[in-house]
């Protein structure tokens, strides 16, 4: 069998049975959108183009903060209890490694993101009576953006997590979270029309996500065995 | 080609010594013991060879590869370290069969059963193994370790944990592995009685240096060399006057009414005897001596932290 699905199945797997992993990302998943759904149907008046850009708006730091969520099973906890060093002696080349753990980790992230877009959807339609379950780009942002980015964020965080120790960890999870979200808002607002739902605003988020794929990606390939091992706490 | 290959390695951290020209082989079908004190460099030299870590100077080798640089040798080997590698979560099985997909193991789910069964386990098999006892869990590492049926496997501190009764199954697990599968076994213990049962080779690591890398057998005779204590009806006085000059007799020391003699030729023993009774010297017993592993290992360490 092809060792990135074993990889990444058993990710999958170890994500649906962390009790205290899954309920934190529901509570996140339905508290964020719902505390949203007002502002956004005030915001929008009605406009479903308007609404629509708003649920794309806070699908992308809800996708990223999940990928964050899920990362800490799937990376910190396998360094935390040493398994890490075993999984190293398998006959796998790190790369492949940290590939199926982020693959693993953007999976389930990814279906918490839709359903959180599917509770802001609901609430926003329940508060405002504006059908937005058709648009284009916002399914567009769903299938494309929102992925690229998760994938983006859960592989940027679990290469930190292996290649930093404990007390450096806890710090530089809040540091990307906060990062991730900063460059959302930034590209927002450079894009043209503001966070409104558009090709172009679209085409920007795609390329920002792609660009930050090919970073985690590269900066995975700069960490060593040796460095993960001398980390292990 | 040995299974183990380690020469002239050296490795420092934050500019303290580990390592210091360590060198050593184990070869095909050994039980090798890894010995030394906590601190010592037993888990950096496993971590070099398993290419974990790089080595500061020197080489190793494993199946005359090198691990660090070749995916695929890494199929061939197993390894046990203190946290066994298992996640809590999954079931006995399920963590088998996540390390039988890394390793491509044909055949899984039999292989699966067969090494439950052996570390009896079986009944256990779809149960969490966070629900384990620590004994459990160490039994299900080595049954992980050896699922692809390497051809060296490593195992640190295998019976770190266990009651009296595990480890003997341990023991006797390790024993089995090397007859019926040649596997070659590198085993680093703190159980130097252990160790002296089923080891054949060891190597006592101290002060990052090796000190002594023999047999077992020739280790725990003393110099490598078969002894004699000849205990006299009397005082042993002018005894080594007679047997010292004997051209088989490296070293002789008399102790009240013991003398200690160090045989170059182990068949020598009955001239040895004609020897002291020809002199007038009358004879109560006669016994071969040997020095338990543990007080050579206690002379080694002692000396390396005298140096220190």
């Amino acid at each position: 069998m092809n060792t990135f699905r074993v990889i990444a199945g058993r990710e999958m797997r170890l994500a649906l049975r962390n009790r205290s992993v899954l309920i934190s990302a529901l509570i996140f998943a339905v508290w964020f959108p719902v505390m949203s759904a007002l502002s956004i149907a005030v915001g929008a008046e009605g406009d479903a183009a308007a609404v629509a850009g708003g649920i794309a708006g806070i699908t992308l730091p809800v996708g990223v903060f999940m990928g964050y969520i899920f990362c800490a099973d799937a990376f910190l906890r396998e360094k935390r209890d040493g398994t890490i060093e075993t999984l190293l002696c398998a006959p796998v080349s790190l790369r492949r490694l940290w590939e199926g753990k982020a693959i693993g980790v953007t999976v389930p992230a990814y279906v918490m993101m839709l359903l959180s877009a599917a509770v802001s959807v609901a609430a926003i339609t329940a508060l405002t009576g504006v059908s937005i379950a058709a648009e284009p780009l916002l399914i567009l942002h769903f299938v494309a953006v929102v992925p690229v980015w998760i994938a983006a964020s859960a592989g940027l965080i679990g290469a930190a997590q292996l290649a930093l120790g404990m007390r450096e960890n806890q710090i530089l999870g809040f540091v990307f979270i906060f990062g991730f979200i900063f460059l959302i808002v930034v590209l927002q607002g450079v894009a043209p029309g503001g966070g409104g739902l558009s090709v172009t605003t679209e085409g920007i988020f795609a390329a920002a996500g792609l660009a930050l794929l090919a970073l985690a990606r590269f900066i995975a390939g700069k960490v060593t065995k040796e460095r993960i091992v001398r980390t292990i706490p | 080609m040995n299974a183990v290959e380690v020469r002239g390695l050296s490795r420092s951290f934050d500019g303290r010594d580990i390592l210091r020209d360590v060198s050593f082989t184990v070869g095909h079908g050994e039980i090798f013991g890894y010995l030394g004190p906590n601190g010592a460099g037993k888990t950096t030299t496993i971590r070099i060879l398993l290419g974990l870590l790089a080595p500061g100077t020197g080489e190793v080798r494993v199946l005359g590869r090198d691990l660090a640089a070749d995916d695929e040798a890494r199929a061939h080997v197993g390894v046990l370290f203190e946290n066994n590698g298992l996640s809590d979560r999954m079931s006995a099985a399920g963590n088998l069969a996540y390390y039988a997909g890394l390793y491509g193991v044909e055949d899984p789910a039999e292989r699966i059963d067969e090494l439950l069964a052996l570390v009896d386990l079986a009944d256990r098999r779809d149960d969490p193994v966070g629900t384990f006892s620590t004994g459990m869990k160490r039994k299900l590492g080595i049954a992980r370790a050896i699922l692809h049926r390497p051809e060296v496997v490593f195992l640190d501190e295998p019976s770190s944990g266990l009651d009296p009764g595990a480890q003997r199954m341990v023991r006797d697990l390790i024993i089995e592995l090397s007859r019926r599968e040649e596997m070659t076994v590198f085993l680093n213990s703190h159980h130097l009685d252990e160790v002296q049962r089923i080891c054949s080779t060891v190597a006592i690591l101290a002060g990052g240096r090796i000190r002594a890398f023999d047999s077992v057998e020739n280790l725990t005779t003393a110099s490598g060399r078969p002894s004699v204590t000849v205990t006299l009806a009397g005082a042993g006085e002018g005894a080594c006057e007679v047997v010292g000059n004997l051209p088989y007799v490296t070293e002789c020391d008399v102790d009240g009414d013991a003398l200690h003699c160090t045989l170059a030729d182990p068949t020598a023993t009955p001239d040895l005897i004609t020897a002291l009774v020809g002199a007038g010297f009358r004879i109560e017993e006669v016994r071969r001596s040997s020095r338990s592993l543990e007080e050579i290992y206690l002379e080694h360490v002692g000396r390396a932290e005298d140096e220190a």
